[in-house]
């Protein structure tokens, strides 16, 4: 189901206002010649483009022993830090803490731990970039927001952007994932210029199909020169495939999270900013609905009128 | 059976069925739900044959023999070729007396639209072009390019945010043609370019925020039955839509004051966070001829304090400058207005003075507590996390002409009330486009470090290429 468009504004529209039938943004989706079993993480590649092919690959000497050292340090860090406790905290913090700061843009390698795309990469003619904020203690998110649609006769709609956080590594590049189990509420500091946001959580899927699975709400920024603090209920997140509201509602398994994005695409031409000061969770004991949503029947059985 | 008589027969209960289905979709329309959706499509899943029985009941009731039904539609002779009705009479209200949409030969459904480009294009002309559509044709050949074109062609006719244009869109679609009649056509996607053409119908109207109406989900019903994609989509921009209709937690009202002034005062009060921040208008806009027979157009002027601002201003210290910077812009929907900020750098925490807390400030509860209580862990509600230390903002003003001169008025209205700004020097950092919101940069913050007489001597010969400019306050000054 399409997301209905927000601020006069129904809401998850703006995903699918914005997203051709291609997806933003993805893990990779896995090119044929190489197998399944693959856990490489790629650039975005359009459908339809070749795919590149590193291989053979170039060796360079100091950058693999770099790469050696950094590996082999996380794994020290994983094997000693099994001692101290889960994840590395002591038991007691890993239970008892009400709020976790995931991500804090204190200095420009936090950048690193972003992606940043638009839809230019279905050949659109939006531009988005990320920068350091103010003293180096936020992050900038800005640029342009273009609506004209390429013209490859089979994308509808464009204009948008997008910032994800990539997917935490552990040693020897495997994958890990956030736990945020014992959390229910996104809590986030931002300054934005009035521009409707929407916040994507991908977790770990199973099933190849629920790869695009990602649950979605809106961040609505109030505009100003003051920092606003946003808190968002995970119980609030509806689910979503390839940008097109579902069905069948369930709320978020937050155990295997692996990324967070903010994406922009309220077909309002023109230039953007958003100031993001850090991300966390908490713990609200205030808030007990499991769902927001009913998980209605799909197709119920109804009595037939003769 | 053959002969001329039974097929004459045929003929006439066929012409009266149609005549009877004529009737009861336009009772349909007309009277709204009188007829739940199930019960409709029971009605209308009869076939001819049932029809023409019921129409041979009403019989005495009905009217004199006619060619078309009320519906206007030319009932075409059954076992007759098309060619054959050139003989006949074509009725007067066929003949289009609007000479620029007359054309016998090969149409193209985007042309129809076009031809109304010479006129003015309006929710009128819309409607009209559509009815030409729907009175060409009893079959409604091309139905689906033409609805296509209509939804490319609404944005230029500004009919895009009307619900009755769309509803009228939908009637293009012949009714009941397309309605699945058992489950294997439900299965295998009964008609799919058209049921694709509704659903992309009904997608532009959720892409513009219209919520469809009880008429629309007849019509799907009519069109398509309950069992295909349109009325699915229906139903979940039912769903969906009222869910999500309030969580903007800063609403933007859906028509926002044409008016300059009236649109600063609602984005000055939206960006104030502030109940207690007042609006002022320090000028508006108008008109000026001076001697020389100029006009001197003058831009509005809107400011906005709250009182806490003016209790920081208040305590702000004389010898560190003040800021005027902007233009930051702010979006409300689709539009861009730019404010500008009074602010100041953030004092350096040497010289941080932490007032105590007025004990009589509150009389219900100490505000301070010499209590030594540790929190579990588990209590923790703080982030720990750095606060970020910004300059308070002291004031926000909106003008449509942002240089130097109109701000220079703005802040010495804002004098009036706060008396402190005679003294303090103020700076503008001004940029020529959009800025980001982000305070000072780098090479900015150098200059806090230069003693302040040094930058009220200062003239802008010497600062040509740097944006600050300080401001001429021995003018200002009352």
């Amino acid at each position: 189901m399409s997301l209905p468009k927000l601020a006069r504004l129904p809401s998850a529209r703006l995903l699918t206002s914005v997203l051709p039938h291609h997806q933003l943004l993805l893990p990779p989706l896995s090119p044929l010649t190489i197998p399944c079993r693959t856990k490489i993480q790629r650039d975005y590649r359009r459908p339809g483009q070749p795919i590149e092919n590193k291989y053979p690959l170039n060796f360079n000497f100091s950058k693999g022993i770099e790469g050696i050292k950094k590996h082999f340090t996380l794994m020290k860090d994983e094997f000693f830090g099994r001692w101290v406790g889960p994840e590395g905290k002591p038991l007691i913090e890993h239970i008892l803490e009400q709020n976790l700061v995931i991500w804090e843009f204190r200095g420009p390698e936090s950048l690193e731990q972003w992606t940043v795309s638009s839809d230019q990469e279905i050949g659109g003619q939006s531009e988005a970039h990320l920068k350091m904020g103010r003293n180096d203690n936020t992050c900038f998110l800005h640029g342009k927001l273009s609506s004209t649609i390429p013209r490859d006769g089979e994308t509808r709609y464009s204009g948008y952007c997008n910032m994800r956080s990539k997917t935490p590594k552990a040693s020897f590049d495997r994958k890990k994932h956030y736990d945020w189990s014992s959390f229910n509420t996104l809590h986030l500091r931002v300054r934005g210029d009035g521009r409707p946001w929407m916040i994507n959580i991908a977790t770990e899927t199973y099933f190849s199909h629920q790869k695009d699975d990602i649950y979605n709400y809106f961040l609505y920024t109030r505009g100003g020169p003051y920092w606003q603090e946003v808190k968002i209920p995970f119980s609030k997140f509806f689910l979503s495939h390839r940008g097109r509201i579902q069905d069948s509602q369930h709320a978020i398994w937050l155990d295997k999270v692996n990324t967070i994005g903010f994406t922009l695409g309220d077909k309002a031409d023109g230039h953007f900013q958003l100031e993001v000061d850090f991300v966390a969770v908490s713990k609200d004991y205030a808030h007990t609905e499991e769902f927001a949503y009913e998980m209605y029947e799909r197709n119920p059985k109804r009595e037939r009128i003769e | 059976m053959k002969c001329a008589r039974c097929l004459l027969q045929l003929q006439g209960l066929w012409l009266q069925g149609l005549r009877l289905q004529g009737l009861q979709l336009q009772g349909l329309r007309l009277q709204g739900l009188q007829l739940q959706g199930l019960q409709l499509q029971g009605l209308q899943g009869q076939s001819a044959r049932s029809a023409a029985q019921r129409g041979a009941l009403l019989q005495s009731s009905s009217q004199p023999h006619m060619l078309r039904n009320t519906q206007h539609q030319v009932i075409r002779r059954f076992h007759r070729s098309p060619i054959n009705d050139k003989n006949q009479p074509i009725p007067a209200e066929f003949i289009d007396e609007d000479d620029n949409k007359k054309d016998k030969s090969l149409v193209i459904h985007d042309d129809l639209f076009e031809q109304v480009a010479r006129e003015t294009k309006t929710k009128a002309t819309f409607n009209k072009v559509v009815e030409v559509f729907i009175k060409q044709d009893v079959r409604r050949r091309g139905h689906v390019e033409f609805i296509y074109a209509a939804l490319q062609k609404m944005p230029e006719f500004g009919v895009e945010r009307d619900l009755a244009v769309y509803n009228k869109l939908l009637d293009v679609f012949p009714k009941e043609v397309f309605v699945p009649r058992n489950f294997i056509q439900i299965m295998f996607n009964h008609y799919p370019r058209q049921q694709e053409c509704g659903v992309q119908l009904l997608e532009q109207m959720e892409g513009y925020g219209i919520m469809p109406d009880v008429d629309t989900k007849v019509l799907l019903i009519q069109i398509f039955g309950v069992k295909g994609h349109p009325v699915r989509k229906y139903q979940r921009i039912l769903y969906w839509f009222p869910k999500f209709k309030h969580t903007n937690p800063y609403p933007i009202p859906k028509n926002l004051p044409e008016d300059p002034v009236d649109l600063a005062r609602f984005s000055l009060a939206r960006i104030a966070d502030d109940r207690d921040a007042k609006v002022t208008v320090y000028q508006l806009p108008c008109t000026d001829i001076t001697e020389s027979g100029e006009e001197i157009t003058l831009p509005h002027v809107v400011g906005i304090q709250s009182p806490s601002q003016m209790e920081l201003l208040a305590q702000h210290n004389p010898s560190r400058p003040v800021f005027v910077e902007g233009p930051f812009p702010l979006w409300l929907r689709d539009k861009c207005v730019y404010y500008y900020v009074l602010r100041a750098d953030p004092v350096p925490p040497e010289e941080k003075v932490e007032e105590p807390y007025d004990p009589e400030r509150s009389l219900a509860y100490p505000l301070q507590l010499d209590l030594d209580l540790d929190r579990d862990l588990g209590d923790e509600e703080s982030f720990d996390v750095e606060d970020l230390d910004e300059g308070a903002v002291f004031a926000m003003c909106m003008t449509s002409q942002g240089d130097q001169a109109v701000l220079n008025q703005w802040v010495s209205g804002l004098q009036q009330n706060n008396p402190i700004l005679g003294q303090v020097p103020t700076l503008f950092r001004l940029e020529q486009g959009p800025r980001e919101l982000q305070g000072a940069h780098k090479t900015k913050s150098d200059h806090q470090h230069r003693p302040d007489p040094q930058t009220q001597r200062e003239e802008e010969e010497d600062e040509v290429s740097v944006e600050e400019e300080p401001r001429r306050s021995q003018e200002m000054k009352q």
